[in-house]
């Protein structure tokens, strides 16, 4: 686990924390569930930013009990997983990623946002065959164990695909994407160089979207040619998940080749105690566009592509929007919190009007995430028969893909591009 | 105060902080070790099968996760009769429980996210409950009750 630094650095007083740990270490039957469960960004870091990739091939699971033959990169100290793993690195200091490649035929990683990329030591370039046709978008690693040294030196801090540049189509539908973040220099904490880009280090995320075509990779997988133009996507993907396996915790044991969940846990803003937003990486390693809608709070888009949105003189240029559209081979850093704009209170601050019975809020059936209480942090007793997914008073907001064939599980609604974000009570939530 | 007391102090004060994290780390270490080791050992448990269950509800349970940072708890099953798993996914009035074995806890508080109209056989589809009061923890035995059907010793993941 050494290379993996989880991003999620808890600020809490390290006797405070000594003194939980030992508690939790001793007791073990009373571990908490937030010790069992890990969220947010999972870094790969090297001091050196040097990393092993190697690509390879294994399985992984879909929640409806199908199981997909996927190519991907991998940490080479570890196995085969889907996406590859995030690496973070910081701006104007050289970067090293040497590629292994055991598929069976050639394979590469391109860098898109990043300059002066080279290959072995030479300029990174197109690569034709004696005809003339474009092999690779860049210097592969040669099939069956070859490999190739990738340099750059990262530019822009923000977010960025890492993918193939080899037969593009089909090997970064097969899974060989990760997500690459650039950290600004002497500010891990902000998006970009702009002060107002700060995110709270405890709270951030990556979403890496994606889908599957399963046909696709039944043909890979028994060496078939498959024909590009029956291309149909079936399976949508969050961080290489669809729902509800996007709530799972990292590295959750029945998800082995899946190891980054996608769950968004956060406390309402507050100026004092909770000043900082979280921060949501979305990329798309996918085909077409996807219409990201979390429910519940608009979010502030400070970056795309790995470029701060200001003006000529530095003017913000930051935005609000409630459904992030995320393109192919594109990236959009927002920054999100989530805040009691009216600080309503079931005594001194009532709703003033009668909120509809839960009975004719109904969407789909039963199906809904509202609670017993519209008050964050409350609960009151509903008939057992009534959906209730709030266990201390926490509100649980979807957030999805808008375009409803990618919120499903192969056509089974609801699944696929989808997850929560959770958001728990200024005091917290003592059942776990 | 001279600068080297100053030194003395702050090296002093690291050497304190050094013990600190490694204290942590050790500490992190053990707990993250016994939590995945849970999580690791319950997987590798085998998931018990009740044929009158199955037989009933037309479907077989094949997974429980405690999820959402230990706030919900998905419950995923297997598809054998369309038509009974039909009848068992609308019925809303009666949800499955989930009971812990370990101690008091249970929770039948579910989002049934209805799967479509038409279950397909063999495909697995999922509930979503609440983990009410912590009511599973991950590493633990659980019973899946439906009515006067029972389905004991579940690991929960
Ligand atoms: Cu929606």
């Amino acid at each position: 686990m050494h290379p993996i630094t989880r991003s999620v650095r808890r600020r809490a007083g390290a006797a405070a924390l000594v003194g939980a740990l030992a508690v939790t270490a001793l007791v073990t039957s009373q571990r908490t569930a937030e010790a069992a469960t890990s969220e947010g960004l999972q870094c790969l870091t090297d001091p050196h930013q040097t990393f092993s990739l190697t690509a390879g091939d294994g399985y992984v699971s879909t929640p409806d009990g199908n199981s997909l033959y996927m190519w991907g990169y991998a940490d080479s100290r570890g196995h085969f997983q889907l996406p590859g793993p995030t690496l973070c690195v910081t701006e104007g200091q050289p970067v090293t990623v040497v590629l292994h490649n055991t598929l069976p035929e050639d394979t590469s990683i391109v860098f898109p946002g990043q300059k002066g990329v080279r290959a072995n030591g030479n300029p990174a370039q197109p690569q034709l065959d004696s005809g003339g046709s474009l092999t690779s978008l860049v210097q592969p690693a040669a099939a069956n164990d070859g490999s190739v040294t990738y340099t750059f030196t990262p530019g822009s801090p923000g977010t960025y695909l890492y993918e193939s540049g080899t037969d593009v189509d089909k090997q970064v539908q097969m899974g060989l994407y990760g997500a690459l973040v650039v950290r600004p220099a002497g500010h891990p904490d902000q998006v970009n160089g702009r002060a107002d880009s700060r995110f709270n280090p405890a709270h951030e995320y990556v979403f890496l979207l994606s889908e599957v075509d399963p046909d696709l990779h039944l043909a890979v997988e028994r060496r078939q040619p498959y024909d590009m133009s029956r291309y149909r996507a079936r399976y949508y993907m969050i961080n290489g998940r669809s729902m509800p396996d996007t709530l799972a915790p990292n590295h959750a044991s029945w998800l082995p080749n899946q190891p980054y969940g996608a769950l968004v846990h956060i406390q309402p803003y507050d100026a004092v105690t909770n000043p900082l937003p979280a921060v949501i990486r979305y990329l798309n390693a996918g085909s077409v566009n996807y219409p990201f809608h979390p429910h519940g709070s608009d979010e502030r888009v400070v970056n795309k592509d790995g470029h701060a949105l200001q003006g000529p003189t530095g003017q913000d240029l930051s935005y609000l929007k409630y459904d992030l559209d995320v393109q192919p081979g594109q990236s959009v850093d927002a920054l999100m919190d989530w805040r009691d704009v009216e600080h309503w209170n079931p005594t001194t601050n009532p709703i003033p009007t009668q909120v509809p019975a839960i009975t004719d809020q109904l969407l789909v059936g039963s199906d809904t995430w509202f609670s017993e209480s519209p008050y964050l942090g409350v609960k009151n007793p509903l008939p057992a028969n009534i959906t209730a997914n709030n266990e201390c008073g926490e509100y649980y907001h979807v957030a999805h893909s808008h375009a409803l064939q990618q919120a499903t599980n192969y056509g089974a609604t609801f699944g696929g591009m989808m997850t929560v974000f959770r958001i728990d009570p200024p005091a917290g939530c003592p059942a776990n | 105060m001279t600068v080297q007391t100053l030194a003395a102090r702050r090296d002093v004060t690291i050497a304190a902080r050094a013990l600190v994290v490694a204290v942590v780390l050790a500490l992190a270490a053990v707990v993250t070790g016994n939590l995945l080791g849970d999580r690791a050992e319950a997987s590798r448990m085998r998931m018990p099968q009740s044929a009158a269950m199955e037989q009933a509800l037309g479907v077989r349970f094949s997974r429980i996760a405690v999820v959402g940072d230990g706030g919900l708890i998905t419950l995923s099953y297997v598809v054998l009769d369309a038509e009974k798993a039909s009848r068992f996914q609308s019925d809303v009035a009666h949800p499955p429980t989930l009971r812990s074995e370990a101690r008091q806890g249970s929770t039948h508080r579910v989002s049934l996210m209805k799967q479509g109209h038409t279950l397909r056989p063999g495909q697995t589809y999922y509930l979503v409950f609440e983990n009410t009061a912590g009511a599973l923890h991950p590493g633990e035995l659980a019973t899946i009750d439906d009515g006067a059907l029972h389905l004991p010793h579940v690991p929960v993941l």
